[in-house]
């Protein structure tokens, strides 16, 4: 990985949150580093009693006359300090039992882990607390305060180190330098800390936080260090100084303040960091208003031939800085009952032409032109681009059914086969009866081949091949008439992708339904499909029957992509189109 | 099966460590603990029974020569007996039956709060993470400032406008004085009338962490495949926000409960200080003060076993609404 890399991941991106961030913590930074120097001394005591801010003193002063301004500036840069330290102490703590546990494996791990997870659960503040009662105040100086904090500080943040330094290393260039016999410090140092960078950065600022706070909350008690001052111990004072019964706001508002603003300038400074870690949770740009088509297209008419859904000039870009025209100009026509074929190479947008014909684009993708028109049996015309919500959501499944590339995540972990079925019916069959729906459930289950009393299972005790029959099983369910199919089988061997197709063509004649079938896979389409049509950089290049395209295609970049696939006879395609059953279905 | 025992081992493990943190702190401690435990009870006149000096030898290490392994399993004995010595500032109150009467105060206040808190973190974390975009997302810095201010001070300014200013709730105290406590309406209504602003208190300062948490595992959520099937599918919006997305982002909140709790139960201890409540926080910082070793060390303990129990509990859920917990034993 080279610096550059290195660097770009490291660094937050400039960002509102972060300047904010930045601003709080540098205004609490220099006002804790200089604000000892300009003030006065914090202990001297005047005999003016408690005085409201006003005159010389802009906070006023304690019972015993002491300037609050003063007493904050030194009790800032206590607070920091311990905060430092701590946060040192901790993120070293978190690193050796984190990193170097996980990355040792084995009982070593097992140990650290279970140490961290021990300490983890053993509530820290209870435990501070008694710690604390058994050291004489005299003896309670700063670092042994920050030490106990550290010891009871460090192993949330073990924990996740632990978890990414895990993910870590299975990554390929790490297990690529431990083959090589780097040394294990090397590997540590050099392939997996600069990637563990962002996490220790956060885990530090999590740890400050965290330790200032503590040790306001030790020192509130009374319990903090005897040698320093800190933002704890004024409020304490301020507490028992019944601050609060004579309303001195300004005794203990302004302590509590700074600690909050600085706490909210390292959870900014967070926000931004984590968005390098998870990249998901970067600001999306908001919603952009609805862009009317530029081309106006009139929703298709059914054609001659059966057509069952028509798209004409289907546009589709990928806002950005720079636009990307993932479908361009793209027209179509899916007869009933037929399987059309789309093919191209990852990337041509054909992905992106299925979800904009069900209209599951999320920006920044968006339809710049053309129109979807779906022809239903009863002989209405649906243009699909101009579905209200709820016509939409009311479309969705039930006319047009989608088995998504990928089974293994189309379907909810966490919830049962059946009610993920369920669900689909009781939306859009409401007066269907709970054993009307069981038993449909139990039909489409029949129909793909899974045992109906695997209906009751959770995905993840299915077999992949077994998740994408499910899939198959729940796209029927409201009897479609066009199915979508992207790249369905592409995660499973070839035999159960050819058993699952097979039986897929087998019902399509009885239950009369329309396939958009997508793949990269251009022979396993030849054997398949009735009609082919070959998408580069977002255009249908060449769209034909399957014997044409075999035989004679037009198009060089089709040819490119036959010529790509090696027979097994050695002559080109001999080998697909071989069963005189599927030969039929070719018009 | 295999999830539910270790989860059990795990939780035995972490209260053996919890014991013998106890039994080794005081003996890891300058000075004589127990000289000056009974040098304060002779001050208020109690008299020194063997008895009751050996349960302190055993909390608090014996000048003696006896093996440390025969006073750890002595002490270990003592503890499953219930006893954990005789408290001084309570004298001549054994330390069981002090920790007994404060800490029904704190697990209801403590517990309805982080309730509380949790249920309207998720619900909000669950709408801003699925509203992304929209003028919701500006509640997540705000809940921030509110995480980051210490638990302590914003039950001072708590204080400060509904009971000093304005009036609305009583100053200090877990209940009206006049009263004694019992089981009618009358004591209950004031226990809750006092328990608001430290519920309060509690609720507001810990409500933005399980917000944040919920809301990027929602944002996360969303992306996701089953998230894409469901609208497909044509399901209603509210179903596949609730059904889909947030039944799965919410498995790592209620996993990560167990590290936000023990911050609820420290933030909770300085909040009853605050308001002079009559629990077991008050109860331990009176120790501490008092140099009321035994006390002290019966509060961290029965503290931990009330967050390991309640952790464990947590984790048997946990095992409920994920069933991939049950088969692989993770």
């Amino acid at each position: 990985m080279s610096t550059v890399d290195v660097k770009r991941r490291v660094l937050p991106r400039w960002s509102p949150k972060l300047a904010i961030g930045l601003g709080l913590i540098g205004v609490v930074v220099v006002f804790g580093l200089v604000g000892p120097l300009v003030v006065g001394d914090p202990n001297t005591v005047r005999d003016i009693g408690l005085t409201p801010p006003g005159g010389s003193f802009w906070l006023g002063t304690t019972q015993t006359g002491q300037d609050v301004v003063a007493q904050i500036a030194y009790a800032t840069r206590g607070s920091l300090q311990i905060g430092l330290v701590v946060g040192v102490l901790a993120t070293v703590l978190s690193a050796v039992f984190g990193i170097v546990g996980s990355y040792a494996g084995g009982i070593v791990d097992e140990a650290f882990s279970l140490f961290s997870n021990v300490m983890l659960v053993i509530p820290g503040l209870p435990l501070v607390i008694v710690i604390a009662g058994f050291v004489p105040a005299a003896q309670r100086g700063s670092w042994t305060i920050a030490i106990v904090l550290a010891i009871t500080g460090w192993a949330a943040s073990a924990r996740v180190l632990r978890a990414q330094t895990l993910s870590l290393r299975n990554r390929d260039y790490v297990a690529a330098a431990r083959v090589a016999g780097e040394r294990t410090w090397r590997v540590i140092t050099v392939e997996i800390l600069p990637n563990l960078l962002p996490v220790l950065a956060s885990q530090f600022v999590f740890a400050v936080v965290l330790a200032i706070l503590s040790e306001a909350g030790l020192s509130f008690l009374g319990l903090g260090a005897s040698n320093s001052s800190t933002l704890g111990t004024m409020l304490y004072y301020a507490q028992n100084g019944f601050a609060l019964q004579r309303e001195a706001w300004w005794w203990f508002v302004p302590p509590g303040l700074v600690i909050a603003l600085f706490g909210c300038g390292l959870s900014l400074v967070n926000f931004s960091i984590d968005e390098i870690i998870n990249p998901r949770l970067r600001d999306v740009p908001r919603k952009p208003g609805k862009v009317a088509a530029t081309v106006e297209v009139v929703p298709a008419t059914r054609g001659s031939d059966d057509a069952v859904l028509t798209v004409s000039g289907l546009s589709v870009v990928y806002q950005g800085e720079k636009p990307v025209h993932a479908v361009r100009d793209v027209s179509l026509t899916l007869r009933r009952g037929e399987i059309l074929g789309l093919a191209g190479e990852s990337g041509c947008g054909k992905t992106t032409l299925a979800y904009a014909v069900n209209r599951l684009h999320k920006p920044p993708a968006e339809v710049t032109a053309g129109a979807v028109t779906f022809h239903d049996r009863d002989g209405t015309d649906v243009d699909v681009l101009g579905l209200g919500v709820e016509e939409l959501r009311v479309f969705r499944w039930s006319k047009l059914s989608m088995v998504f590339q990928g089974a293994m995540n189309a379907l909810s972990p966490v919830t049962s086969v059946a009610a993920q079925l369920d669900d689909v019916l009781v939306t859009h069959r409401p007066e269907m009866s709970r054993e009307e729906r069981r038993k449909r459930c139990v039909e489409v289950f029949t129909l793909v081949g899974v045992p109906p009393e695997r209906l009751g299972a959770y995905p993840h005790e299915l077999s992949g091949g077994m998740r994408q029959r499910v899939m198959i099983a729940m796209a029927l369910l409201l009897d479609p008439q066009v199915m979508i199919m992207d790249e369905p089988t592409t995660a499973l061997d070839v035999v159960v992708q050819r058993g699952i197709l097979l039986e897929i063509l087998k019902f399509r004649d009885s239950l009369g339904f329309a396939v958009v079938f997508i793949t990269h896979d251009l022979p396993l389409l030849l054997e398949v499909a009735d009609r082919i049509a070959v998408m580069r950089d977002g255009e249908v290049v060449e769209l034909g029957s399957a014997e044409e395209l075999n035989v004679d295609p037009q198009h060089p970049y089709t040819r490119e992509l036959l010529e790509s696939f090696p027979s097994l006879t050695g002559e080109r395609g001999g080998f697909v189109r071989g069963t005189p059953a599927l030969d039929g279905g070719v018009r | 099966m295999r999830y539910y025992v270790r989860k059990f081992v795990f939780y035995l493990v972490a209260l053996w460590a919890a014991l013998t943190l106890n039994f080794v702190i005081p003996r890891l401690m300058p000075g004589n603990p127990v000289d000056i435990l009974l040098a304060k009870l002779q001050q208020r006149g109690g008299s020194i029974d063997p008895a009751a000096r050996r349960s302190f030898e055993l909390l608090l290490g014996t000048g003696g020569d006896e093996s440390i392994v025969s006073q750890y399993f002595a002490y270990l004995g003592n503890i499953f007996r219930g006893d954990l010595g005789v408290s001084v500032s309570a004298f001549p109150a054994p330390v069981s039956e002090v920790i007994a009467s404060s800490l029904p105060w704190t697990v209801v206040l403590v517990g309805i709060a982080t309730l509380l808190s949790f249920l309207v973190g998720i619900a909000l974390g669950a709408l801003v993470g699925w509203k992304r975009g929209t003028w919701l997302d500006s509640l997540v810095p705000a809940t921030t400032v509110l995480s980051a201010v210490p638990y302590f001070w914003l039950a001072l300014i708590l204080v400060a406008v509904f009971a000093s200013a304005l009036g609305w709730f009583p100053l200090a105290g877990g209940y009206d004085v006049i009263l004694t406590p019992a089981w009618d309406a009358e004591f209950l209504s004031s226990a809750i009338y006092h328990g608001t602003l430290p519920a309060l208190t509690i609720v507001v300062s810990s409500v933005g962490g399980w917000l944040l948490g919920m809301r990027n595992m929602m944002v996360s959520a969303m992306s996701e495949d089953y998230v894409l099937t469901a609208q497909a599918k044509g399901l209603r919006d509210s179903r596949i926000m609730i059904r889909y997305a947030t039944r799965n982002a919410v498995l790592p909140s209620v996993a990560g409960f167990a590290i936000s709790l023990g911050f609820v139960v420290s933030g909770s201890i300085i909040t009853e200080q605050v308001f002079s409540y009559p629990g077991i926080g008050s109860k331990l910082l009176q120790a501490v003060q008092n140099n009321d070793y035994a006390l002290m060390q019966g509060i961290f303990l029965v503290i931990t076993v009330a967050v390991l129990g309640a952790n464990l509990v947590v984790d048997l859920l946990y095992a409920l609404i994920d069933p991939r917990t049950r088969v692989s034993g993770g």
